[in-house]
């Protein structure tokens, strides 16, 4: 039953993509003419195994700046979709490769589940790039945020705001080493401060939530008020979708912009929050540099396979124990301060950040 | 059904089956007590699952110490509970007739989404009309409303005309309507939404509360009373009428005071849960009164009361109404059904219809209680609504099934889902908890209901 709905959803998504493909085609032969220098490089199709469209971002902005890196290298983009299911994204990935792939760039549902796929296609000598998430093989190369980094700013902001005091923290997906990854960066910041008993976090006060789900941290909020008698002077959430959920539980309580909150992906409606000062920060990284430095690595990829060798890259151990070629990017966190740095860039516009602020309160509002 | 089924008659000779006769000492036990329950006329397996969640609430407010059983909890078990009570009222009537409805969790997600869309994008931006517009969220929920009757509508139009079952057709529905917000919102999270809208789903927006208050609340708890003993009148005086046996007076009593007593308790419940300091200050202050000693009564939340609303317009037309009467004649037995003349592909179709506009009123619930629309919305709601009907004493057998008994089935879902939450229990845990719960109570519903016919 199972196998025969990843085998249905396949079938979809290959029909899509090939839609896609066709589309895309119309466009290929402007760039294909102006890079005729790196005419090898012509025929080299780069695979993408997308997770899912459930955040509010891959398809918006990762792909298009994936897609328009590998046309500007003369490559060609295939990808499909796995459904949040770590199973179909196996078989995604070696349908990719009989597409003819010769790049693949994974994000992966669960990063240690995708690793005997990602083991295959690069014996095949097919290079993986492990997108935002990691993969935990020695010779993928890892793409990222510096997502220590990202935790460490939602900290900081946090921090800066509420130095003591009762923290609830709300995680992500367990099976996501991302959930880990932003939890150590917070470490850094709050970590003397619980050992010097300044910060508490009570039991059950910090828990992960299946599928980054906001209707879930928001159910989660309400228990942890409820068992806290609304003694919880601080939120550290890993994500803008799960602050929503954390802030509409506080707002039920009265709570919200008393209770600083984080967040990460900037979010249109969390950027909103932030202006309306009910979020205190939203670690922004922008999708489109990302996308840009994963599709010219591949491009780099299709001609030298060997990860290492491709621009900017530095060696990350893993909390797995291995080290492999990876390229951190510097997040930017936002906050009431600095709203200018998403408008500036265009990634919002200034009526959906300002939706609700009220006049003269927030310089980038007016 | 291949398998063997214990408590089926047994050859001469061979010892009972151990369930079997499990389930007759039980019975023979209980004996006094469904004799002195039969002059009531009270379903006794309803009876079984109250005692079942007194149990639940008992054992988790002694190990929560204390916290499980307070106002502010029951409170948020009842707001929590809402949105998957609603739809379960419509499961009912679905499984009642032999059918299924996969694509709820789906449906839900594009109610939620395209009524997040029509108040956040379409009426203030597309058409220019601005934010915040009296008149957005009725707008928006009576067009959620009718979307939903209409795709309801067409799954069930496929299912009664077209003859594909309907398990099929409805896991068709799940795939495409999550398809279809994917494919258009882009993965985008919809928010804020409209403030008046977002009352439905018993929040609050600064001195603007989710709830209906003190008086009001208990106004509304005297109606549903009134209401509960005029139909008790009215159904006595019919069976006079017909010469039927009726109630022994005492035991009229009893069932009214009783019912009377849960919805006047419900009632106190909401009322003393007090707002939150914060947000009470600053109703007081709008009021221009002082906070109160004991603070300002919550009182009934919105989505509680729109699930009341609900539950009498479900039950009354699964009841009263010929629509209903069909439901159940189909369900006992689709040919005898179409043989006496009921238009059954009809009826099928309009039980799609009511479970689609149902799922846009949980949608409603669901997206205004979160203040957006996220592209996971309902993701595997259609396992909890299923899941509580079931509790709830709905048969897949067909004909059997309460929209009450659904209404706790939900409740009994959510109490164990929010208690274990506030235990401190992980989700992959709860999973296993509900899983068994779920099929201990089918199991033990079907065993009872066997001996009994």
């Amino acid at each position: 039953m199972r196998r025969q709905l990843a085998v249905l959803a396949t079938g979809f998504t290959l029909i899509v993509s090939a839609c896609g493909g066709g589309a895309g085609g119309g466009s290929s032969p402007t760039t294909a003419a102006s890079s005729s220098p790196t005419a090898a490089a012509a025929a080299c199709t780069v695979g993408v195994s997308w997770n899912n469209y459930q955040e509010e971002r891959w398809a918006k902005w990762d792909e298009p700046a994936i897609k328009a890196a590998i046309a500007a290298g003369g490559g060609k983009y295939v990808s499909n979709d796995a459904k949040s299911s770590a199973e179909t994204q196996a078989s995604n990935v070696d349908n990719l490769i009989s597409q003819g792939a010769k790049v693949l760039i994974i994000l992966a549902q669960d990063g240690t589940a995708i690793k005997p796929s990602v083991a295959k296609a690069i014996q095949n000598g097919v290079p993986v790039i492990a997108y935002d998430r990691l993969i935990e093989d020695p010779k993928a190369l890892y793409i990222t945020f510096d997502n220590v980094l990202v935790g460490k700013l939602e900290a900081q902001a946090v921090f800066a705001a509420k130095p003591k005091g009762t923290y609830a923290i709300i995680k992500g997906n367990k099976a996501d080493a991302n959930a880990d990854f932003l939890r150590s960066g917070m470490e850094q910041v709050i970590g003397a401060a619980v050992k010097a008993g300044d910060i508490k976090i009570p039991a059950g006060a910090e828990l992960y939530t299946d599928n980054w789900d906001p209707s879930k941290a928001q159910t989660e909020m309400e228990q942890i008020l409820t068992a806290n008698a609304n003694k919880i002077d601080a939120v550290l959430s890993e994500n803008d979708g799960m602050a929503g959920g954390v802030i509409a539980a506080l707002r039920a309580q009265g709570l919200a912009g008393k209770v600083p909150v984080s967040g990460q992906d900037g979010d249109k409606a969390a950027l909103n929050r932030v202006a309306l000062g009910e979020q205190t920060v939203d670690v922004w990284k922008d999708a489109r540099l990302l996308g840009k430095t994963a599709g010219d690595a591949a491009m780099q990829l299709c001609k030298n396979s060997d990860p290492s060798k491709v621009s900017g890259t530095a060696t990350f151990k893993t909390p797995g124990g291995n080290s492999l070629s990876s390229i951190l990017l510097t997040p930017n966190p936002i906050t009431q301060a600095n709203l200018n740095d998403v408008l500036s860039a265009g990634w919002i516009t200034k009526a959906d950040l300002c939706q609700g602020v009220a006049a003269g309160k927030v310089a980038a509002c007016g | 059904m291949g398998v063997s089924v214990p408590g089926e008659v047994t050859k001469e000779g061979q010892p009972a089956p151990p369930i079997r006769s499990f389930v007759d000492a039980l019975r023979s036990a209980l004996a006094p007590v469904t004799g002195a329950l039969r002059p009531l006329e009270v379903d006794t397996r309803l009876l079984g699952m109250v005692a079942a969640l007194a149990v639940i609430w008992i054992a988790f407010d002694i190990i929560s110490g204390g916290t499980f059983l307070s106002a502010r909890n029951l409170w948020n078990l009842s707001v929590q509970s809402a949105s998957i009570g609603i739809m379960a009222t419509g499961m009912v009537l679905i499984i009642v007739s032999r059918n299924i409805d996969l694509s709820v969790g789906s449906m839900l997600g594009f109610l939620g989404y395209s009524m997040a869309m029509l108040q956040a994008v379409w009426i203030p931006q597309s058409l220019g009309l601005g934010f915040e517009q009296p008149f957005t969220w009725i707008v928006t929920l009576l067009v959620g409303i009718v979307l939903g009757a209409a795709i309801g509508g067409l799954q069930g139009f496929i299912v009664a005309f077209g003859g594909v079952p309907s398990f099929i057709v409805t896991l068709g529905g799940l795939l495409i309507w999550r398809g279809l917000i994917f494919r258009y919102a882009q993965g985008q999270t919809i928010a804020p939404l409209d403030t008046t809208f977002q009352m439905l789903g018993g929040g609050t927006v600064g001195t603007r509360v989710g709830a209906l208050g003190e008086w009001p609340s208990w106004a509304l708890g005297a109606v549903i009373c009134v209401a509960i003993v005029l139909l008790q009148v009215a159904a006595r005086r019919r069976r006079r009428r017909y010469g039927f046996p009726v109630r022994p007076m005492w035991a009229e009593v009893l069932v009214g005071t009783v019912t009377c007593g849960v919805v006047l308790g419900t009632v106190w419940v909401a009322n003393s849960y007090p707002l939150p300091p914060n947000v009470a200050e600053q109703v007081a202050a709008a009021r221009g009164i002082p906070v109160p000693p004991g603070g300002i009564p919550t009182g009934v939340a919105f989505p509680v009361v729109i699930m009341l609303v609900v539950t009498l317009v479900v039950t009354f037309l699964a009841t009263r109404r010929r629509f209903g009467r069909y439901v159940y004649a189909i369900g006992g037995n689709p040919d005898a059904a179409a043989l006496a003349g009921i238009n059954v592909r009809r009826t099928i179709m309009l039980t799609f219809a009511l479970m689609g506009s149902l799922a846009a009123v949980s949608a409603a619930v669901q997206t205004a209680r979160l203040d957006a629309a996220v592209t996971n919305l309902g993701v595997q709601n259609e396992l909890d609504v299923i899941s509580a009907a079931v509790i709830g004493g709905t048969s897949f057998a067909g004909g059997i099934g309460t929209v009450p008994g659904a209404i706790l089935g939900a409740v009994v879902m959510q109490s164990l889902r929010s208690g274990m939450v506030l235990l401190l229990v992980d989700s992959p845990t709860q999973d296993i908890v509900v899983g068994i719960v779920l099929v201990a109570a089918v199991g033990l519903d079907t065993l009872f209901r066997r001996r009994v016919s």
